[in-house]
């Protein structure tokens, strides 16, 4: 052995992209998102960009931006950083997955920048989070393949015998998103059976009921193995690795992990009460979305007793803050879900703002907050740098909580104001309101949530900014400083 | 035994899919064994009305217009009788949406005209003050794909049966024949019959001109939909 | 029998049965802890020493070491 040979060190090169692609996704996404949000509360703005600036023309962008752009990169970037981690073996000792890696994002960002122009140019199947055609669709399936045999070949030659629970998270959203996926995209291209017509259209298999049934079993658990398990991969590694504290119960973890994977599917029929399909499903889908708060609760609970007699952490640790709001904003969000799938709660609900409202507790408390803390916590021992500013990480951890507690309580109000009204009749029994009624009286509403949205934009450029300080002029790190739990940063 | 299923990850990922398939083992596949059944008076879009469909899902009105009319008594009052699953029998996709920003239209047809239509896309607070939806004038000046919404027509029919050229039962007794020809060209000179009969209750004039050219703007096809949702 | 009601039966039987091993699952956690044939809560240790260099729990097959490459 000479000088040229080095000890084997984990690979972070896809993880690098996939991170880049992140923060790239969670800008174009999220801003998209506040321009909405502005245009409803002033209307105005919808002519920006002609007749591709329509609230509608955008709404598709900024829902598979921040899903299948900054929440998919980020689960990719992840997997390929704790992946190797917890199984003990390194990207560098296999140039057949080096090679499927790459691939892997390169197919993605093809597949998502694609996405982004057809969109703009309004070409969409309507059903949501699938709205991308057929030809699109191909290509999620080739790039959610490689990333199977990303997975797979990596725990194929790993060393540690034993499956790490994050693993077990990451394999179970593998799965569930390719079933659901393959299920719900089912079309017939219509140039192919008519020789006629744009080469890129298709009609859905399914027929109205049975399309509503497989789009809201789709819909709710895209929600759940995009959303939900993935992001429960990542705190289960980064939360105990950046406190230095063992999950408070493995045992927890993996009950929680077998009841989420049991009970999640059914609750998908809580998107249809009150609708046509057959009513004993939405009773299952009410009453499982119940269920659900035990396995949801069983993990972030598990979490939170992780930080049990280390609570001084979450002072002094900018990103144990993200991780243990993230979590708290997961059973909030996980109590109010269940909350709105009963059956009388659901037909006040249904339709209005409160359901965005649930949503962006979800993905703004939980989701965003994990994947910036899991980016923060990368990026040192990605770059060998140390986090340029520990300050900056304050500052966007409070604007970004202000924005989501404004988001999430002007919804309600709007949605619960409006849902009142679309209901309210006067003495004789008749509508009190015409709907334009319950439309104005939405305006400070809409401001506010804007406002919100504004705010955690700004958090998010003020993450990006300092992610790109840090990999430019942060302090070099020696190999030893990095082997620690905390990530480094710097105080300023 | 149940570590020896953590320790194989083949036959872990196998047990892990079992369970998680397990819901739609057993609530949606076998639903699609039952076809959905068209009520009595639904039949499938003209090609006209699906070339509308299509503007309308291009520029996505349902991300902020429902399809579905739940059975309480306010929104039986506020829109009509509520739905029914045979209702949709000829939609792909369905159009239900999620979220009510604008008022439902699974029966706008009923209370709409061609006339309040035209004026709403053009300039909706002109005719709902407090508006907050944006105009659609780009639909006045650009063609609606025809060609595809014939590919479309001629698909569902082969494909999936979709009853056209075949007399169907309307509510009243009656009997109404959706046509299907078989040549693009036939189709496209019944649509414009159609879409003429629409142009004429307009008054935007480069709407007329370019339907007596043989073109047929977005919104006419987007009003003919509109106009049959009842 | 009508399909509603082998959706029904299938509905119970396999839940029934999903549960019992649910069940089962943690009597296994606690009862190979308790006897010392396994315990689970160490695997909360892969997330803390998750170094390329250190000892794994429970190695697959021969350890590969010294595991150098180069460069």
């Amino acid at each position: 052995m000479g000088n040229n040979q080095h000890p084997l060190a984990y690979d972070y090169t896809v993880t690098r992209l996939f991170l880049y692609a992140t923060i790239l996704f969670g800008i174009i996404g999220m801003t998209i998102g506040v321009i909405i949000a502005f245009q409803l509360a002033f209307p105005e703005l919808n002519y920006l960009f002609g007749e591709y600036g329509t609230f509608s023309r955008l709404r598709p962008i900024h829902t598979n931006g921040v899903a299948f752009g900054f929440t998919v990169s980020g689960i990719f970037a992840t997997w390929y950083y704790v992946g190797q981690r917890v199984l003990k073996v390194s990207m560098a000792e296999s140039p057949f997955l080096m090679v499927v890696g790459k691939l892997h994002f390169a197919v993605y960002i093809l597949t998502i920048l694609l996405a982004v122009v057809t969109l703009f140019a309004g070409i969409t199947t309507s059903k949501e989070y699938a709205e991308l055609e057929w030809p699109l669709d191909l290509l999620v399936v080739v790039f959610w393949v490689l990333w199977g045999v990303s997975i797979f070949g990596l725990i194929g030659i790993r060393r540690e015998r034993t499956l790490y629970i994050s693993i077990w998270y990451y394999i179970a959203a593998f799965l569930a998103v390719a079933m659901l996926f393959l299920f719900n995209n089912m079309e017939v291209p219509t140039a192919l059976v008519s020789g006629h017509g744009s080469w890129y259209h298709s009609v859905s298999w399914y027929a109205g009921t049975n399309d509503a049934l497989v789009q809201w079993w789709f819909g709710h658990n895209a929600v759940a193995f995009v959303f939900t398990t993935p992001i429960v991969a990542m705190i289960y590694y980064f939360l105990p690795k950046e406190s230095g504290q063992t999950v408070y119960s493995y045992k927890l973890s993996l009950l929680s992990f077998w009841g989420l994977m049991f009970v999640y599917l059914w609750a998908g029929g809580h998107h249809l009460i009150y609708s046509t399909v057959p009513d004993w499903m939405q009773t299952m889908g009410s009453v499982f979305s119940i269920v659900l708060i035990l396995p949801s609760w069983g993990s972030a609970i598990n979490m939170l007793l992780t930080m049990k007699g280390e609570w001084n952490q979450l002072q002094s640790n900018p990103l144990i803050k993200f991780m243990v709001l993230g979590s708290t904003f997961y059973m909030l969000s996980t109590l109010e879900g269940p909350i709105q799938a009963i059956k009388s709660v659901n037909a006040l609900a249904h339709f209005t703002d409160w359901i965005p409202g649930h949503v962006h507790d979800g993905t703004l408390g939980w989701v965003g907050f994990m994947i910036i803390a899991a980016i923060y916590h990368m990026t040192p021992r990605l770059f060998k740098r140390e986090l340029y500013s520990k300050s900056l990480m304050e500052t966007q951890f409070w604007l970004q909580t202000i924005g989501i507690v404004l988001y999430f309580s002007s919804m309600w109000i709007a949605g619960i104001t409006q849902g009142m009204m679309w209901r309210a009749t006067d003495e004789f029994g008749n509508l009190s309101y015409s709907f334009i009624d319950t439309v104005v009286v939405l305006h400070p509403y809409y401001t506010l949530r804007a406002v919100g949205g504004l705010l955690y934009l700004t958090g998010i450029f003020i993450w990006a900014y300092n992610i790109y300080k840090t990999i430019s002029v942060g302090r070099k790190l020696e190999d030893k400083e990095l082997n620690v739990n905390k990530s480094p940063m710097s105080a300023n | 035994m149940f570590h020896w299923l953590e320790e194989r990850p083949f036959f872990f990922a196998v047990g892990v899919f079992l369970t998680i398939a397990f819901a739609g083992l057993i609530e949606i596949l076998p639903s699609f064994v039952e076809a959905s059944r068209p009520t009595v008076g639904t039949k499938p879009y003209s090609t006209l009305e699906l070339a509308g469909r299509n503007v309308y899902i291009a520029d996505s009105c349902n991300a902020c217009h429902s399809q579905l009319i739940r059975p309480f008594k306010n929104e039986t009052d506020r829109y009509g009788m509520y739905s029914l699953s045979g209702e949709y029998a000829y939609d792909r996709p369905f159009l239900w949406g999620s979220k009510r920003t604008g008022p439902d239209l699974h029966r706008v047809g009923n209370y709409r005209t061609t006339d309040w239509h035209e004026n709403h896309m053009w300039d909706p607070i002109s005719v709902v003050p407090g508006s907050i939806m944006p105009a659609y004038k780009h639909m006045f000046s650009k063609s609606a794909d025809l060609e595809t919404a014939y590919a479309e027509a001629v698909t569902v029919n082969k494909v999936f049966n979709a009853p056209y050229n075949t007399a169907i039962t309307m509510r009243d007794g009656s009997s109404v024949t959706v046509k299907l020809p078989a040549t693009y060209d036939e189709a496209k000179a019944d649509m414009l019959t159609e879409a003429k009969i629409i142009a004429n209750s307009m008054k935007n004039q480069d709407v007329k001109d370019a339907v007596e050219k043989g073109e047929i703007p977005q919104i006419v096809a987007l009003i003919a939909y509109l106009n049959i949702l009842k | 029998m009508e399909l509603g009601q082998i959706q029904a039966y299938a509905y119970f039987f396999f839940t029934a049965f999903l549960v019992t091993v649910l069940y089962a699952y943690i009597v296994h956690l606690y009862r190979a802890e308790k006897k010392g044939t396994r315990n689970y809560e160490k695997y909360g240790n892969l997330a803390i020493n998750d170094d390329v260099s250190t000892t794994p729990i429970e190695q697959v097959g021969v350890a590969r070491e010294p595991s150098y490459k180069i460069k």
